[in-house]
This record gives C-alpha cells, structure tokens and sequence, in this order.
C-alpha cells in the first residue's frame, strides 16, 4: 500500500487512495424514491404466522363442513342404466353446456384449446411492467372490468336463452349443412361477443393492459355463467328448468 | 425463578440439541439464516415487502390452495387404506368406509369438500394474479407453471371423481371423456389411452386411480414446489403501493 497521500476536498482529487469519485450529476429517480431506507421486513415471523393461522382456519372451515354436508354416493354403476340427466364435474360443465348449442368439435376442442392458448401467451402479449402489482391497474382498468363484466354477463346468458328458445340447429335445418349452422355461425357468434368489446376499447385508444382486462372478464364471466346454466338450471334432458322447479324431484347440488 | 431459567435443563439437554441447533430466531441475523437453513422454510424469502403482506393484495389464495392440497394428501392417504380399485370392490370399499370404518365417512367428506374448495381456490388465485397484473415480467414463466398447475388440479379432480364407481361417477366420467373425444383424429384415441378402452371399465378405474393417487399428485407436490421457489426468485410478490403510480 502507497504511503496515505492527503484527501483534498476537489471534486476530481489527483493521487488519492479513494476508489471512487463523483463524475457526474443526473437528474432523475431511483428505485427508493418515498420508500425510505428498504420497505421490507423480516419473512420470520409474521409470515410464518400468517401460514399458520391460514392452515388452522382452512382446516377448521373444511372440518366443519365435513360435519353438516355429506359427500354423496349413488347406487352402484350400472352402464346399462343412464342416469338422466348425465352431468360433467362441475368444473367441466360449462363445456358441456356449450355443447348443446354447438357442434362438438367447436365447444369440446377449439374452445377450450383457445383459452388455454390465450392463458400460456398472456404474459408475452400484455407485457408492460409499469402496473404490475396493482388491482386492475388503475382507476380506468377497474371500470373496464366492471362494465365487460356486466356486459358479459347479459350476453352469455342471453345467448344461451335464445339458442334455447329459437335453436339454430332447427331453423337452419333444411336451409344450411350442418358445419355452417352448428359449427361457423355459433362459432362466430361467440367469437363477435368475445371480441366486440376489445373493438370498442381499441377504438377509444385503451392500452394492451385494458383491452386484455376485458378479454379476460369476458372469459371468466362467461364461464360462470354457462357454468351456473349447466349446473342449476339442466334438469332431466339436460333441459332448461328453473332450479327450483325440477321435475322428478331432481336436485342438481346432489351431484356435487 | 423465570421461565427460561426453568426450561433451561430441557432447552441444554443433549437431545433438544440434536433437534434444535438454535434458539428462537430473535435478531436479524437469525432471523435470516432460519429462512436458508431450515429445509421446511428455504422456499420463503428471508425478507417480503410491506404491500405485499396486505390481505387485500392477494388475498392469501396460493396459500390457500396449498394448504388444501396438503388437507387432501393427508385425508386421501387415509382412504389409501381402505379403498381397492378393482369394479367388483371399488363400491363396497365405499359402503365400508361409510358404514364401519371409524370417521370414515367424515375422512370421505373432509378429502371431497377440500377437492372442490382446490379447484375454487385455483381458479381465484388465478384472477388475482390476473387483475394484479402479476404475470408480467420477471413472471411470466411462473404464471406458465401456474397454467399447468390448474390443469393437473383440474385432472387430478377429475380422476378422483370415478373412483367411488357409483352412477355419479361412472356417467359424470363418461360424459366428461366424451367431451375429450371430438378432436379430430387424436381425440378418440386420446380417450381411448385414458380409458384404456372404448367404454369405462376395469382398466380406466386402474388408470383413473394410479393418475389420482400417484403421478398427479406427485407432478402438483413438484409444480408447486417451484411455483413458490420461483415467487421468491422473481423477487417476491409484485405489491406494490397505489401512490408509487402516477
Ligand atoms: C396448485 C395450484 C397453485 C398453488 C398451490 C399456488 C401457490 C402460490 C403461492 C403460495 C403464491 C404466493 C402468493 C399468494 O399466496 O398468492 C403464488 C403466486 C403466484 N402464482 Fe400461484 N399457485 C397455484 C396456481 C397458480 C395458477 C393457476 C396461476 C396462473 C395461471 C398461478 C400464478 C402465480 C403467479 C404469477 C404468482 C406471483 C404473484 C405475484 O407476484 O403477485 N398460480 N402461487
């Protein structure tokens, strides 16, 4: 080590022993701005107490339902006797519903195929890092969600109503083959009212954060809907009935 | 006397030495090293951020459906014992665990309702991780490793609902792989490797059991092993303030 040579109070010192100097001045933000010092604390304990008074309250939630609701069970299988009506899990039922207004291969495999594949390229697509970790992004976002979610909500359901009432598969029956009125028209109908309100937000100049909020709504919402149809309101035949009125006293949250 | 100086002989012994190398983790170096030392906690991260520990961030639903999916490994360990996967003995082994084996019935319920409460769980932590817009980057290969984790939740649910072999199961199976089967060419086959035939029998209970008590589970402990890891690893949760937004 060299002999101490003096610290002068220069801005750019000739032969010191300091290993860093100032060599510029830069107006902008860092990282820590408003934060203080480090906005994190230690993972020992609280989160360690938050898992377990989460496993604790769970365990007891699940416990005490176990007590008063029990898990069904049928008469043994007999695959000479359909019952009637024949219901997916209900997790899959929002399939099965789409299948009585569709042809299969449209409700069964693009479908589902389609939101699987909007899912995995989500991250790729909408990638803007600036409003990670904020509900809905912004106050926009929020209204956004709120009205797709409204809008889909009337939409599927309206779907499913009128498709009942008027089926295209019987108006179109003697006029259209069969891969037109059972695969590309409802195909295309449900295509328009999934993508309509990403038009009309692309038409108002919303961001890819904002447009991809309403394409998400509107596939969430529509699965709930056409999965409350399939599981409340099919009755015998798989017909529509209201919940409460299934004939053969038939009562749909015995298949949970 | 205080009550560590009364704890003390227990808390010197040789043996709780051997099981506890420290004591309670009480200064930030400690409190550090409990994260990377211990094998049970190393998947946390040794220090989270503030927003992030708000309830109404995340609402608590990744932990949530992995303390379901530990209720459902401990209570399907239980019915392990009793159940047989065969057509002929399927049912009765459920009449059994209904009708004799002690709590049965209650073990039955606590492993269905915890299967349902999952797939919820799932399906909620996904939409929160959604509309935090918590899959951006660093996240998107985690949010990727979360699509696959509710697929397998999905079919590890569905291949548990065959196996009581009443008309609940066998028709809700039937109709479901039905779906599966309209893809064009692979769709029949891919039912047919399910099902190990063209109809529900023997050899889909025999698959249906061995992708529900074995393989799925064992891919879901995997996943979410490195879904959490990989949390810590993107730098935790991306909470954040409101106010830090313009
Ligand atoms: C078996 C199912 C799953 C388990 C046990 C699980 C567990 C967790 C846990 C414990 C966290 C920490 C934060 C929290 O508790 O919310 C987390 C975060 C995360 N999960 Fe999951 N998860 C599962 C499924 C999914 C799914 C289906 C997705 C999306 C498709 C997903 C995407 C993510 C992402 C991107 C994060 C980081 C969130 C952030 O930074 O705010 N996970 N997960």
């Amino acid at each position: 080590m060299a002999a101490q040579t003096p610290v002068s109070d220069d801005i750019f010192p000739k032969h010191t022993d300091k290993t860093f100097a100032l060599v510029e001045l830069v107006r902008g933000e860092s990282a820590m701005v408003d934060k203080g010092p480090d906005d994190t604390v230690f993972a020992f304990p609280i989160v360690l107490l938050w898992e377990i008074v989460l496993s604790l309250g769970i365990t007891l939630a699940i416990f005490l339902f176990s007590l008063i609701k029990q898990a069904p069970l049928e008469e043994i299988a007999n695959p000479f006797v359909t019952t009637d009506p024949a219901k997916a899990p209900w997790y899959f039922i929002g399939l099965q519903e789409l299948l009585e207004h569709m042809h299969p291969v449209v409700a069964g495999v693009l479908i589902p195929g389609a939101l699987v594949l909007f899912l995995v390229v989500l991250p790729y697509i909408d990638h803007a890092r600036e409003d990670a970790g904020i509900w809905f992004a912004s106050a926009r976002g929020k209204r956004i969600v709120v009205w797709t979610a409204i809008y889909a909500a009337v939409a599927m359901t309206a779907y499913i109503v009128l498709d009942n009432a008027f089926s295209l598969r019987e108006l179109l029956r003697s006029v259209a083959p069969q891969w037109i009125a059972q695969g590309l028209l409802p195909a295309a109908i449900i295509a328009l009212i999934v993508i309509l309100p990403a038009l009309a937000l692309w038409r108002l100049k919303a961001n890819t954060r904002q447009v991809m909020l309403a394409l998400f709504t509107v596939m969430i919402v529509s699965a709930v809907v056409l999965t409350v149809s399939g599981f409340l309101f099919r009755g015998p035949g798989f017909k529509l009935y209201l919940p409460w009125q299934m004939p053969n006293g038939y009562n749909p949250w015995d298949g949970l | 006397m205080t009550r560590s100086s009364l704890l003390t002989p227990l808390t010197e012994s040789r043996v709780w030495r051997s099981f506890f190398r420290h004591g309670l983790p009480d200064n930030p170096l400690d409190r550090s090293l409990v994260m990377t030392t211990n094998i049970f906690f190393h998947l946390h991260p040794v220090k989270v951020s503030r927003p992030s520990l708000r309830w109404s961030y995340s609402f608590g639903l990744g932990i949530i459906s992995a303390i379901l999916f530990a209720l459902l490994v401990w209570s399907g360990l239980l019915l392990m014992f009793y159940y047989a996967p065969t057509i002929e003995r399927a049912y009765p082994t459920m009449k059994d665990i209904q009708m004799t084996v002690p709590l049965g019935q209650f073990t039955r319920n606590m492993h269905r309702w915890a299967a349902h409460a999952m797939v919820l769980a799932v399906i909620l932590h996904m939409a929160r991780v959604f509309y935090t817009g918590a899959f951006k980057p660093p996240r998107e290969f985690n949010w990727i490793v979360g699509v696959v984790l509710l697929l397998l939740t999905l079919g590890a649910s569905f291949t548990g609902y065959l196996l009581p072999w009443d008309q609940l199961a066998y028709w809700a199976i039937t109709v479901g792989t039905n779906i599966a089967s309209y893809a064009p060419v692979a769709g029949p086959m891919m039912r047919e490797l399910l099902l190990g035939g063209t109809e529900v029998g023997q050899n889909s209970l025999l698959r249906f059991y061995t992708l529900h008590v074995a393989i799925l589970p064992l891919l879901i402990g995997l996943l979410v092993s490195l879904h959490i890891w990989r949390v810590r690893k993107d730098g935790g949760l991306a909470a954040r303030r409101n106010s830090e937004v313009k």
